[in-house]
């Protein structure tokens, strides 16, 4: 049943306008990487590669808060999911084959990312790294993080302020990075409300490693594994919270 | 037929319009539709039907009351394998080809992979949607949805159909096909269950009924049951009884109902009659009369 569903929402979702329109504009924006390669005083090439991957992950993040916000709510709204939770279906199959089927559709997005973004910067001269593959991966899983809390944005308030809610978790989870190099400007229990305030955000800095990717610095395997397994709890977490909201909607 | 396919009872349910005001949908509702029926659901707009259906679909939850599908309480997802469900005014994934679509939901009903082929093509020739097979939903008019809507309901051979208000949106013709197939597939042995507004539509389908307002049903039963207390209209020749309209040729007119027969016909010689017949019911005035009526007791106004 959860592979049903995570198929069907896969081929909704690569045929819709959004997921096909900013893939097209990601290639529109590889392109231009190349012309600012070359117009840059620095090496064009890492400067293009660096430019594909920080837009990669742009698009990505773009179409997971895109696609995330309208997966329950707006299906409720448009009675879509009437015919299917009408069916011998639990809702918690439903809620997590929606979550997989975005998320396989985000994963391929992402490598066709990579396919035309890297394969382009190849093709005009770059030399591309292994650890670039590391990169990706890393983008992805801040991808599939960032589906996750869309979807449970969406199944707490409306498609447009869960998109706008996406949007900021996005930027304070990037902030919640920065946070250690803060805290020792605070004391006491300012000091104690900012972590527990930071520790409610999933942070997002360690997903980006592609500046170190660009320039073949390596990612200890342990540090790779404890990254990628830090974006499975905070998934689980999301979808977990998202379930239970699910289960006691009325619809 | 005695073994009810679906019951409501005492079932009332409530919802949360705004922060203040609570909205009583169903009020102690009392239903029986027995297994092989064809069962209108009949009630204006807001009357409660479509409350009704979601709670039977498991689309809303937290009722008072019980409500059993072939004799279990609802609530586990497996007993809605045996239901099939069209929603008022439904509406579709729009990238998806209509063969897909219905494979997949069938598919989600627990229709195998060997008895699929065959459930699509049964459904496609029924309403007409081979040709469409390779078209996206999201191309379709509203006739077309609903057609689809209804290939969708029908597609696993469920044991009981719901259909919440079927004929919305459709032309004479489409009207017309969508009556064959719900007669066809009560022939198949499928009860029926649908709400409707159109009581023309009752009358063409259904033998039994039930109709509700403002959460509360008035009545139910059989139609035949309904239709059988209409007055009788007699034709006769020879004195007038008071009230009887005069007609040509030294004839008279009665209407009476079916409780005074014995003793309207007590008075006259079996030659005397020229015609005795039951008068039609229209349904439609039965039902305004009704609802009429029931609002007229909760305002105090005349009906």
């Amino acid at each position: 049943m959860i592979l049903l569903i995570a198929g069907a929402t896969f081929r909704e979702a690569v045929r819709s306008r959004t997921f096909l329109s900013l893939l097209g504009l990601f290639a529109l924006g590889a392109l231009l990487a190349r012309v600012v390669g070359w117009i840059s005083a620095t090496d064009g090439h890492v400067v293009t590669v660096s430019l594909v991957l920080s837009l990669q992950s742009l698009i990505g993040v773009l179409v997971a808060v895109a696609m995330g916000t309208v997966l329950v709510q707006s299906e409720i709204q448009h009675k879509t999911l009437y015919t299917v939770l009408s069916r011998p279906l639990p809702r918690w199959h439903y809620v997590l084959g929606k979550y997989l089927g975005l998320a396989g559709a985000l994963a391929l997005g992402q490598v066709a990312m990579a396919v035309i973004g890297l394969g382009w910067a190849w093709v005009t001269g770059a030399s591309l790294s292994p650890w670039l593959a590391v990169a990706v991966l890393l983008t992805t899983a801040e991808v599939l993080v960032m589906a996750a809390v869309s979807l449970c944005w969406t199944a707490l308030s409306s498609p447009l302020l869960a998109a706008v809610l996406g949007l900021a978790t996005y930027a304070l989870g990037h902030a919640v990075a920065t946070l250690p190099g803060l805290l020792h400007h605070l004391t006491g229990w300012k000091q104690e409300a900012v972590v527990i305030l930071a520790g409610l955000i999933p942070n997002l800095g360690p997903f980006t490693y592609r500046d170190l990717a660009v320039h073949g610095l390596p990612i200890a395997w342990g540090d790779l594994a404890q990254r990628l397994g830090y974006a499975g709890l905070w998934i689980a977490l999301l979808v977990v919270v998202t379930l239970s909201v699910v289960r006691r909607r009325q619809l | 037929m005695s073994e009810a396919a679906l019951s409501f009872t005492g079932v009332s349910f409530s919802y949360r319009s705004d922060w203040l005001a609570r909205i009583h949908a169903l009020k102690r509702v009392d239903l029986s539709v027995p297994a092989g029926s064809s069962y209108g659901f009949l009630g204006a707009n807001g009357a409660g039907k479509s409350t009704s259906i979601k709670l039977l679909t498991g689309l809303l939850h937290g009722h008072q009351g019980e409500i059993r599908l072939f004799g279990a309480p609802v609530g586990p997802p497996a007993l809605r394998a045996r239901l099939g469900f069209l929603p008022e005014l439904p509406n579709f994934y729009d990238h998806l080809l209509v063969g897909e679509y219905l494979a997949w939901l069938a598919k989600l009903s627990g229709v195998t992979p060997a008895r699929l082929p065959a459930a699509l093509d049964r459904v496609y020739q029924l309403l007409d949607l081979g040709d469409l097979r390779r078209r996206r939903l999201g191309s379709f008019s509203k006739g077309m949805r609903q057609r689809f809507g209804l290939a969708q309901a029908i597609v696993h051979e469920p044991d009981l159909l719901v259909l919440d208000e079927p004929f919305s949106g459709l032309d004479p013709l489409w009207r017309a096909r969508f009556k064959d197939v719900m007669a066809a597939e009560r022939r198949r042995g499928a009860t029926l269950f649908f709400s409707t507004h159109i009581l023309a539509d009752v009358e063409d389908l259904c033998d039994h009924y039930a109709v509700i307002d403002h959460g509360t049903v008035l009545e139910q039963g059989r139609l035949a049951d309904l239709l059988g207390h209409a007055p009788l209209a007699l034709t006769a020749t020879g004195p007038a009884p008071a009230g009887a309209e005069a007609l040509p040729d030294g004839q008279w007119r009665l209407v009476f109902p079916e409780a005074d027969r014995a003793q309207v016909l007590s008075g006259l010689s079996a030659t005397a009659v020229v015609r005795l017949e039951r008068q039609k019911v229209a349904l439609e005035d039965y039902f305004v009369a009704r609802v009429r009526a029931h609002h007229a007791a909760g305002t105090g106004l005349k009906p």
